[in-house]
């Protein structure tokens, strides 16, 4: 049941835009403290070595050279680990495992001395032979990269429901196809930056660029060993997380521990090039995947062997295979699944989460493997996933409770919008050139549920003037938290979202909150700020029911008002009413108080993927169209359409703001974005090499909401954003091959490998004709049937 | 990742920048954009003792005709200076559109034309089109001036045959001409912030659908911008058709010597060749300069 909102749902810039906009936002690396220090970090550039000595004395008889710490200086406390301890040092001992690698970090007067004393840092390194393939690095024999990790296993999933393998016996047709993705970067523009201070009482304050702070908060208690009251973490502006700022990392532990040693403050500052060979990346993973279907399109049965490069260390891989696993299927029923993943160790970058986190990878080898089969078949591609389409109120095998969806309606919608497209669509222009449309779908998790702490937390404090201040454990990474939370109070207690100041994220003040990952924020974190509202509003109704001799009930909260329902004459300004409350009898203080997360939510079995991850799933389909030069092989996206069920969207721009930021992340994905490495070496380690899109290679993007109210959700929202990460990769590829009649089952596609695929000259344009009158004709064949529009 | 330390100097007349070159020698370098010099500097790729920035020299930063001798560009020109002048839009609007596809704005409003010469890598988007329309260079030493064609200035990847320790390139020339048209393709991995997998610059001279005579110049394929003379003979004096244009490709192709780097294959590069070459000539056939 729908109802009428005030500040829900409606367009409203977001309440931290203007700041940004004008330059004046500060982020972690514009602050300094009075006295502060520079810090460096020394890297090593081998992919796999041992450590014999690390003389750090030059580097100290350097002028302005405050500290310099090693691996030996710290506690040797081992980071990262889901479902299993951790294992990597915030500074290298013993070995280094990938180019990057933190071996010694300096602390001096300003950066140019810090980075002068890294040279003076003597470091003898015993080579090793490096591991840099995955399949290498499970073959026997193959150098370790760590001991206890034998055949470079990192962890192990093994999903399996139903009875996969004597499925296949029944179905009509079974494929099998094998695909494979790229290790990519996050691209956020900000990077990673720490600011420490610590002080001889003991106490550490630090400002971090993350975007979930408890993490660093407890990691850096149990790094430095000081109790957590000691730690007091703030977080400033964010520019760009997309997974890649969830962590500690070594420049927030060493800019610590080197304002322990120094009793200076200390900020680190890395470079962007430093980002991009050695911190994170998204994990490529290798796909073999086995779909068995009836003549009439219904999915039977999927058997997938996924294997994925973990690089040097574990961070929170183990959540990422579990991913890759569990969303294999979805948003598709299907009775009979097997999904068997293997997280390998190399002597490269890390991966990590990454904006769909694992499900992007998997579910392009689906889809497209889904549109293949639809082919064959002689099934129209939205016809396939309608009868697929998983609905509200199905269990999959593996129990994720599927509460709201509107999938169908998204691929009714998704329709409508290829029919027009196709009829909007002029011929060919010139021979080299070829048009396709192509579409896919995508299912996401509103917050997974973590093997620890899962709820997020809000407090209110109501001013006199009737202005409220927020706080959660959230940040603001980009895609408009800050602006949603305070939507939500204003909405409960019927103020203006001017009315509410959103605090900045700080320790002190802030509960216990895991922060912003697995586009969790607006469904938990929301639910907390809409229940700390409704705790103010009952405080504040107490007071008013007393005021205007009426039931608490009674009252309603709208346009800064308070009056009793249906008799709107009876009541008083919230102000008022704030001031009668604080400054009468004893006085209150009004402050609000909320905790949420999604009851009856089952742990993660990392191992076996069963249980229900999250509160609710959102919907989509994606529908791209591009233009294939089968000259040059450039893809050129004319356009992209999102039509998604994200519940009852709290602000539609926002929303937009995200699918549109996920579409175009899409393109970079699909066409032009890969880590080029030597021998364990970054070879493009910059943003003129490493090519994510830029304005001019965007497209448009048509937003539908098919709004779906979800029971759990505040307000029934759910999430949007990552989900669509998930589709758009498959959506362009299947465009592709419908221009051209190549399956590309390898990401990115450059240009040179859609020549490659269609051969050279004049006969590429013949070649792509060819293919796609093949299928045109097999479609005609199958079902008598061509086509929309292509075959006439 | 810092600026290392040495001495500035900023000369307020050309004179006094080629005694200051002649007098430093190898020791300093001759500063314009910025846009090469200062990343290499910061990754001490070089390691000069002495910068001369031209900063002050305005004289070479106008773009004009001087009657006999063609459209002058001074060569502190920026990237931006050509994209916007309306001497160029009027006469050679494809070197506008080349200086367009370079880089990005931020880059193309401090680099210069004289430095992404003298920088000289062989995936440079200027020098394709300079040469495909005959340009020639100054070269102004401390006692001495003398004109190169452009098409002999580059002897190798980061070489050219400015004398390092005398000479500073003060202008391009663009002589008038009969060709009838020109235009620079560019092909890269993003449309913009990219450095070309391969670019082909032509200049036609057409009479009716007769080719006259043509210029080709291959960009990021051999280890200098270079033309494709088999391509250019081979069209001689022919009537153009789509069928002539292609082999004209084929024939370019043959001219190319590419490497293998991060951003695509020899092969690949070859391809482009083949295309961009055929593309380009029914540009500039059918639409002039553009």
């Amino acid at each position: 049941m729908k109802r009428e909102y005030v500040n829900i749902g409606g367009r409203l810039p977001r309440v931290d835009g203007m700041v940004k906009a004008a330059g004046e936002a500060m982020y972690t690396g514009d602050l300094s403290l009075p006295g502060m220090l520079h810090g460096k970090l020394l890297r090593s550039p081998h992919p796999h070595a041992r450590l014999l000595k690390v003389d750090t004395a030059p580097a100290l008889t350097l002028e302005g050279v405050r500290a310099v710490i090693t691996g030996e200086d710290t506690l040797k406390f081992l980071a990262g680990g889901i479902a299993s301890p951790g294992n990597e040092p915030y500074l290298a001992f013993e070995k280094v495992r990938f180019v990057g690698d933190a071996v010694a970090a300096v602390a001096a007067v300003d950066e140019e001395t810090a980075e002068r004393a890294l040279a003076l840092i003597d470091v003898e390194y015993e080579l090793l032979d490096p591991v840099l393939d995955p399949f290498a690095a499970m073959a026997p024999g193959s150098p370790l990269v760590h001991d206890d990790a034998p055949g470079n296993i990192s962890f192990e999933t093994d999903l399996s429901f139903g009875n996969a393998q004597r499925a296949f016996a029944t179905c009509d047709y079974v494929r099998y196809d094998e695909f494979k993705t790229a290790p990519i970067r996050h691209g956020f523009i900000e990077p990673h930056a720490a600011l420490a201070s610590w002080d001889t009482s003991g106490r550490l304050t630090f400002w971090g660029s993350k975007q979930s702070p408890y993490f660093t908060y407890r990691n850096m208690a149990k790094a430095l060993d000081i109790p957590m009251s000691k730690v007091r973490i703030m977080q400033s502006y964010l520019g760009g997380g997309f997974g890649g700022k969830n962590e500690m990392f070594n420049l927030d532990f060493c800019a610590a521990l080197l304002s322990m040693k120094t009793r200076r403050p200390v900020r680190i500052v890395v470079s962007q090039e430093e980002v991009l060979y050695a911190y994170r990346q998204r994990h490529p993973a290798w796909i073999k995947l086995q779909s068995g279907f009836m003549k009439d399109g219904t999915l039977v049965a999927v058997d997938a062997e996924i294997v994925a490069e973990g690089g040097a260390y574990k961070g929170i891989g183990a959540l990422s295979l579990y991913l890759m696993c569990t969303f294999l299927a979805l948003p598709y029923r299907v009775a009979n699944l097997r999904a068997k993943g293997c997280r390998v160790y190399t002597n490269t970058q890390p991966s990590c989460a990454m904006r769909g986190h694992g499900v992007p990878q998997v579910r392009y080898a689906a889809e497209v493997q889904l549109d293949m089969a639809a082919r064959e078949l002689g099934l129209d591609p939205l016809e396939i996933r309608l009868k697929n389409a998983i609905q509200s109120g199905d269990t999959t095998g593996n129990g994720f409770e599927i509460t709201s969806c509107g999938l169908s309606e998204t691929l009714l919608e998704a329709r409508g919008i290829v029919e027009r497209w196709r009829g909007e669509t002029p011929a060919d222009s010139e021979p080299h050139l070829k048009r396709g449309i192509g579409v896919a779908s995508y299912g996401y998790l509103s917050g997974p549920r973590m093997a620890g702490h899962n709820t997020s937390a809000a407090l209110i404090k109501v001013h006199e003037d009737g202005r409220v201040g927020l706080v959660t454990g959230s940040t603001d990474c980009g895609q408009g938290s800050d602006t949603v939370l305070s939507q939500i109070a204003a909405e409960v207690l019927g103020i203006h979202l001017d009315d509410v100041q959103y605090g900045g994220m700080d320790s002190e003040i802030v509960p216990l909150d895991p922060g912003v990952f697995g586009s969790r924020v607006t469904f938990i974190t929301g639910n907390a700020v809409k229940w700390a509202a409704e705790d103010v509003r009952a405080q504040l109704a107490g007071v008013a029911a007393g005021l205007l001799d009426a039931e608490p009930d009674d009252l309603e909260f709208r346009d800064r008002r308070v009056f009793v329902r249906d008799e709107p004459d009876r009541g008083l300004p919230f102000a008022k009413l704030v001031k009668s409350a604080q400054y009468s009898g004893t006085g209150m203080t009004i402050l609000g108080r909320g905790y949420w997360a999604p009851e009856d939510i089952d742990l993660p079995r990392f191992d076996t993927g069963m249980g229900n991850q999250s509160g609710a799933y959102s919907f989509g389909t994606q529908v791209a169209e591009v233009e294939v030069d089968t000259e040059t092989g450039r893809v050129k996206v004319l356009r992209l359409a999102v039509s998604h069920d994200c519940g009852q969207p709290i602000n539609e721009m926002l929303v937009e703001g995200q699918l549109e930021g996920s579409s175009i992340g899409g393109i970079g994905h699909t066409f032009t974005e890969t880590i080029q490495r030597r021998r364990g070496q970054t070879m493009n380690a910059s943003f003129l090499e490493y090519r994510m899109p830029t304005a001019l290679d965007a497209c448009p993007v048509e937003v539908t909401h098919t709004d779906t109210v979800d029971e759990m959700g505040p307000f029934g929202a759910k999430e949007s954003g990552e989900g669509v990460q998930v589709a758009v990769m498959p959506a362009l590829v299947s465009a592709v091959h419908d221009a051209v009649g190549v399956w590309f089952k390898e990401v990115p596609i450059t240009p040179e490998v859609v020549v490659e695929a269609l051969g050279r000259g004049a006969e590429a344009a013949q070649n792509a004709d060819a293919r796609r009158g093949a299928d045109a004709r097999r479609d005609s064949r199958d079902d008598g049937r061509s086509r929309d529009g292509e075959s006439a | 990742m810092f600026l290392p330390d040495f001495d500035y100097h900023a000369p307020e007349t050309l004179a006094e920048a080629c005694d200051l070159v002649r007098d430093l020698g190898p020791s300093a370098k001759v500063l314009a954009g910025g846009t090469d010099l200062l990343i290499k500097l910061k990754h001490g790729l070089v390691t000069p003792t002495a910068v001369i920035s031209l900063k002050a020299l305005d004289e070479l930063k106008t773009i004009t005709h001087v009657p006999g001798r063609g459209v002058v560009i001074g060569a502190r020109a920026t990237h931006n200076d050509l994209v916007n002048s309306p001497l160029l839009h009027e006469r050679f609007l494809s070197v506008s559109e080349a200086a367009h596809k370079l880089a990005n704005n931020q880059v193309r409003n401090r680099g210069t034309v004289g430095g992404n010469l003298v920088n000289a890598i062989p995936s440079a988007d200027l020098p394709p089109i300079l040469i495909a329309l005959d340009a020639w260079i100054t070269l102004v030493g401390s006692n001495t001036s003398r004109t190169v064609p452009l098409h002999s200035f580059f002897t190798g990847p980061s070489c050219c045959v400015i004398d390092p320790v005398d000479e500073i390139l003060t202008e391009i020339v663009l002589p008038d001409q009969q060709t009838t048209g020109s235009t620079y393709l560019k092909f890269a991995l993003r449309r913009s912030g990219a450095l070309s997998v391969t670019g082909v610059a032509v200049a036609v001279t057409m009479d009716g659908d007769t080719i006259v005579d043509s210029r080709i110049c291959l960009g990021a394929v051999f280890p200098v911008p270079v033309r494709a003379n088999d391509a250019e003979d081979l069209l001689r004096g022919k009537t153009w058709s789509d069928e002539l244009l292609a082999e004209a490709g084929e024939a370019a192709s043959c001219c190319a010597l590419p490497i293998t780097d991060i951003r695509g294959t020899a092969e690949y590069r070859l391809d482009l060749v083949r295309v961009l070459t055929k593309r380009a000539l029914k540009r500039a056939i059918t639409e002039g300069h553009v």
